[in-house]
């Protein structure tokens, strides 16, 4: 007896405590930002299925900034999901308004609940002997062999023909002028033809004003033996890129031409740049080379 | 009933509904397939006013009666990058007509977008910087680039989210411009 | 040259997987020997392994002549993801599908050639037959480039970025092509007479397997998303990621509708055995077909009208073969509190959750042509309805233990102790933390399953029972650890984001990182962007080196997280953005807690169906195969 109450206690002293644990938890704790609860309840527009509080797309920092400085006016937040939506339609909200087919989201599972709920519950019923089974009649096996070849033959058709109908018509990219012309230049460049190459890449530069195109360039006319030109267009992709490794480098190996004093300092710049760069050895070689012909 | 096998009798209710659902859903999404949106009224713009990029004054209100192209843009987007010349082109090819074209810049540096600018010869262009985001809000923006077609009674009459072409500027400004 | 070759073997499949299917006809109808449709069964599966053969080597040789290979092969890519981008677009992973499901095809048509089987064979074959219809005229991977570009952009970078690559994918597509197994043999029931009564004996071994595989991939998916997408979590609810649950939920009832011979639960059996290999198709169609992501790539490409009538198709015949009204045996009613009680409710729940999953991954798609207005659903939306159904369904796998017994009392007496236990964590957790009610009833749910199991593998020793662990226990600890994972993890964790100067330090709890250096590098022009953090936390300090991946090629942006992963808590950094300069950049610190129990629930519920598919197959080979009974459980011996 005894027993059986210190059960029962121990029992709905626990039931009590695990009650006061749920309410606890599900009131918050704290202050919640009531910016953050806006912004996850409004979809990034910029993104796939990430919410604006989660996604860190440029759009969605403004949108959220948009949010606080609205708040910070005073707005509820239903005014500001309102002006949400009315910039950036319904599909704004993360979760669609049970009304319209927003309520499918509830009906459908609510359906499925009730229907899977009454099969079961009829499941479980004791169930009386059944009707005798319909007869089946015996169906010539011939037409059916016959009739799934066809089957068969029909489904191969309909994908054929519906892939043709449906395929989008094929767009034949354009010839883009510039990848040609960069093309040629490289297959001229392959032949050692770097005056024709120089040529190529200018046309290229005028579609496409590029720096890799510019210090394709620069290579080409340094090759060709046009130090000047070389120079010219290094120095064109340093004044946007002043810390360009190649562009750094073409100049540096111009002026060992043109300028034959500024070369070292361009080629130390180069190689403080960029140590690892695959001709930063050549470049060492030559630098100490130079400083022991000058000494020697 | 039992005995009755009528060839009706035999359907099960909650298959065959099953059934007409999947169909009633397929025709749905296939319908989808076309489809030929009525746009609308055409909505009025958003206010867009604020200083320049170059220290001047901008405002979208004192502009009625012009055709104004707002294109919002970042340094940091790639194809923003690619269509800024046509944009710039497009300006000063349709100046003469009442034609404004119109930087808004998201989130973006005044260091980042001035060498971009020289670069892509679009110097002379009007830009409005937008560093927090907040007016490319306002006008709805999604993400960048994204183009509005402002008439000249100040309203949104297109409205072309990603990089626009040629052929739709052409298409779109042909019209706007042609009226007086 | 290679091109031509694989189209090739494309149209070998074409010609071999109908022939397939009508001589396995000719088995069902004339009782004709079995041996030429297995051949032509073998021969569907040797011309996809040759399709696949051809696009690989296509691909590891730069052919860039073959269309798939210039739009997805690259120089610049690694041995190891060259291959692996066979399924790293849509028409590629066309030809694993075809692979995996000829290999089902194949493995099926080992079997005794009864009605049963030869008409599930025509069944698999008319499937085989359409997506080698589909791979040869919608989504042909070897049509001709002229000229031929000297390189590829390579593989979506994402899909260069961790090994699981190479597993996920064909892991998933076992379990997903595994489904059409029990799916045809629930067709073929009804039409093959006598032999038909057994079906669900043959197909419960295939969807354990089908199921495993699911399993096993659907997890290692997470894994990836967290390792590599870089936002910290694991699971996000896109359609994608719901595509491949739903089949899991279906074939998780089916797999327990069909326990003990799946008696008085005749038609739970078919439509659920149905369900999974047709939600397969409707993710493969959602998602493949891009309907979901956007309307217009859904007509950009054939594949979607095609993959829609063909879904359409599949209802239209599992209707047709197993809704007919056939007699069914008399039976008592069932107690209350029994076993087949929990199954039928367990079943009814995961229904539910497949309904909001599906409702909430389709409705985009349903609410323009029927509003006009675009619509989408996000996460919240299933917290709201499949947790609370998902913590039911935990609640029903502690049940097993106490249901043994039974008598009510019984039965009630050996749930007492479980939950105390779950009342105790409730109590007990919610007073100490507040992690909100529905991680408050995860943890209590979790804690009641737990212990219940522990409890009844005492009592069994006691009373000289079995020593073997069964599937079924170990399946539930896992779901258990699972939950305690996802619960906790999305709980506590704690994110700071923070723009740092070199020298500064951001901190979350006791945890802090301090940024020491950024380093900018280009090798094989992909610009990667590597910031050097000093991270201490109890005392330790080690390095982490969380890198931000560009490449042109894609112009797309990686984001790649350190993680320094632990028992108790795994430590999540994120390189967001650099300044210009070099001297800063923007990082994500967040602490995640016990997110390692959500891979270890994983791998022990894969664990537990592999457990599982062992023990069906060892009692298969000491009974007779003319019994009914399927119940593993009764044949371990003692």
């Amino acid at each position: 007896m005894i027993r059986r109450l210190a059960v029962g206690l121990a029992a709905v002293a626990l039931v009590a405590a695990a009650a006061v644990g749920l309410i606890r938890s599900a009131t918050p704790a704290g202050r919640v930002d009531p910016g953050a609860a806006i912004a996850a309840g409004l979809r990034c527009p910029a993104c796939q299925g990430e919410s604006v509080a989660d996604s860190r797309s440029p759009i969605a920092a403004s949108m959220r900034q948009v949010i606080a400085d609205q708040s910070a006016q005073g707005r509820s937040p239903a005014e500001i999901r309102r002006w949400f939506v009315a910039r950036y339609g319904e599909e704004v909200l993360a979760e669609p308004p049970a009304r319209g087919p927003g309520l499918l989201l509830w009906l459908v599972p609510a359906v499925a609940l009730l229907g899977t709920g009454i099969a079961a519950a009829r499941t479980l019923r004791a169930r009386p002997r059944a009707g005798p089974a319909p007869g089946r009649r015996r169906r010539s096996r011939r037409p059916v062999w016959w009739l799934t070849a066809g089957g068969l033959v029909a489904l191969v058709a309909t994908v054929a023909v519906a892939a043709d109908r449906l395929a989008p018509p094929v767009v034949t990219p354009r010839a883009d002028p510039t990848a040609v012309a960069l093309r040629l230049a490289q297959d001229l460049e392959g032949q050692q033809r770097y005056d024709a190459a120089a040529q190529m890449y200018r046309e290229a530069l005028r579609e496409r004003p590029d720096d890799a195109v510019r210090l394709r360039l620069a290579f080409a006319l340094l090759r060709a033996a046009d130090a000047a030109g070389a120079e010219r267009t290094a120095r064109d992709v340093l004044d946007h890129a002043p810390r360009s490794p190649d562009g750094l480098l073409v100049l540096g190996l111009a002026q060992r031409t043109t300028h034959p004093g500024e070369a070292p300092a361009t080629l130390r710049r180069f190689l403080a740049v960029a140590p690892t760069h695959p001709a930063a050895a050549e470049i060492r070689r030559l630098l100490d080379g130079g400083a022991k012909a000058r000494t020697g | 009933m039992n005995r009755r096998t009528s060839r009706w009798g035999r359907i099960r209710p909650v298959p065959a509904t099953a059934l007409l659902v999947a169909v009633a859903a397929a025709a749905l999404v296939a319908a989808r397939l076309p489809g030929p949106t009525d746009p609308g009224p055409a909505p009025a713009a958003p206010a867009l006013a604020g200083a320049t990029l170059d220290g001047g004054r901008f405002d979208l209100a004192a502009l009625r009666g012009q055709v104004v192209l707002v294109n919002v843009f970042a340094s940091w987007c790639g194809p923003c990058r690619d269509e800024l010349p046509l944009l710039a082109e497009t300006g000063r090819q349709w100046s003469s007509r009442g034609l404004r074209v119109v930087g808004l810049n998201l989130r973006d540096g005044p260091d980042a977008v001035r060498p971009l600018l020289a670069q892509s010869r679009a110097a002379e262009l009007t830009v409005v910087p937008d560093p927090d985001g907040a007016r490319s809000v306002e006008w709805g923006v999604r993400g960048v680039p994204e183009t509005f077609l402002v008439d000249r009674d100040g309203r949104i009459v297109a409205h072309r989210p990603g990089v626009v072409t040629r052929q739709w500027l052409d298409e779109h400004l042909s019209a706007l411009l042609a009226a007086p | 040259m290679l091109g031509e070759l694989g189209t090739a073997g494309l149209v070998a499949g074409l010609l071999a997987a109908p022939l397939a299917a009508l001589l396995w006809l000719r088995v069902a109808l004339t009782g004709a020997p079995a041996r030429p449709a297995r051949l032509a069964s073998v021969g569907a599966l040797c011309a996809a392994v040759a399709a696949c053969a051809v696009l690989e080597a296509a691909l590891l040789g730069h052919d860039f002549g073959v269309r798939f290979v210039a739009e997805n092969g690259g120089r610049h890519v690694p041995g190891y993801y060259t291959v692996t981008s066979l399924w790293s677009a849509m028409d590629g992973s066309l030809l694993l599908w075809l692979l995996v499901l000829g290999g089902y095809g194949a493995l099926l048509a080992r079997g005794r050639p009864d009605r049963l089987r030869a008409y599930a064979m025509v069944v698999v074959s008319v499937v085989t037959t359409f997506f080698f219809a589909l791979s040869t005229f919608a989504a042909n991977p070897f049509r001709s480039v002229q000229p031929a570009p000297p390189d590829g952009p390579g593989p979506n970078p994402l899909l260069q970025e961790h090994a699981a690559m190479g597993v996920h994918p064909p892991l998933l597509y076992a379990g997903y092509l595994g489904m059409v197994v029990p799916f045809a043999l629930a067709l073929a029931a009804p039409l093959a007479g006598p032999a038909g009564r057994n079906w669900l004996r043959v197909a419960r071994p295939w969807a354990l397997v089908a199921w495993t595989a699911l399993t096993a991939g659907i997890v290692l998916g997470a894994w990836w998303s967290y390792a590599v997408l870089g936002w910290g979590g694991y699971w996000a609810w896109d359609p994608v990621e719901n595509a491949s649950l739903l089949p899991w939920l279906t074939t998780t009832a089916f797999l327990h509708t069909s326990l003990d011979g799946g008696r008085g639960r005749e038609l739970w059996n078919s439509v659920l055995a149905c369900a999974g290999f047709l939600l397969v198709l409707l993710g493969t169609l959602l998602t493949r077909s891009g309907a979901v992501a956007s309307v217009h790539a859904f007509t950009e490409s054939p594949l979607g009208p095609l993959l829609l009538g063909f879904v359409l198709l599949a209802v239209l015949a599992a209707t047709a073969l197993t809704a007919r009204r056939r007699p069914v045996p008399a039976r008592a009613g069932v107690r209350p509190w029994s076993r087949s009680t929990a199954v039928l409710v367990n079943a009814v729940a995961l229904v539910t959750v497949a309904a909001v999953v599906l409702i909430g991954t389709v409705l985009p798609l349903l609410a323009e042509p029927l509003a006009g207005a675009r619509a989408s659903v996000g996460p919240g939306y299933y917290h709201r309805t499949a947790v609370p159904l998902a913590v039911v369904v935990l609640l029903l796998a502690g049940l097993p233990p106490a249901l043994r017994v039974r008598d009510r009392a019984g039965v009630l007496r050996r749930l007492a102790l479980p939950g105390a236990a779950a009342l105790a964590t409730v109590a007990g957790v919610g007073l100490l933390g507040r992690p909100g009610p529905a991680a408050l009833t995860a943890f209590g749910a979790a804690a009641f399953v737990l212990t219940g199991l522990v409890t009844a593998r005492d009592d069994r020793a006691a009373a000289g029972g079995r020593r073997r662990l069964p599937a079924a226990t170990l399946g539930h600890a896992g779901l258990a650890l699972l939950a305690v994972g996802v619960a906790a993890s999305a709980t506590y964790e704690r994110v700071d984001e923070r723009t740092l100067r070199t020298g500064e330090t951001v901190r979350v709890g006791d945890v802090s990182a301090r940024l020491e250096s950024v380093q900018r590098s280009a090798p094989g022009g992909r610009m990667t962007v590597r910031a050097r953090l000093a991270v201490s936390s109890g005392g330790h300090t080690r390095t982490a080196a969380p890198a931000l991946r560009y490449d042109p090629a894609r112009d797309m942006a990686v984001t790649v997280p350190a993680i320094d992963a632990g028992p108790r808590r795994d430590v999540y950094l994120t390189l967001l953005a650099v300044a210009a300069d070099g001297t800063g950049a923007t990082v994500r610190l967040a602490v995640n807690p016990l997110v390692g129990l959500v891979w270890a629930g994983g791998a022990v519920g894969v664990a537990a169906g592999l457990l599982a598919l062992a023990d069906t197959l060892r009692a298969r080979r000491r009974r007779p195969p003319r019994d009914t009974g399927v119940a593993a459980r009764a044949a371990v011996p003692a």
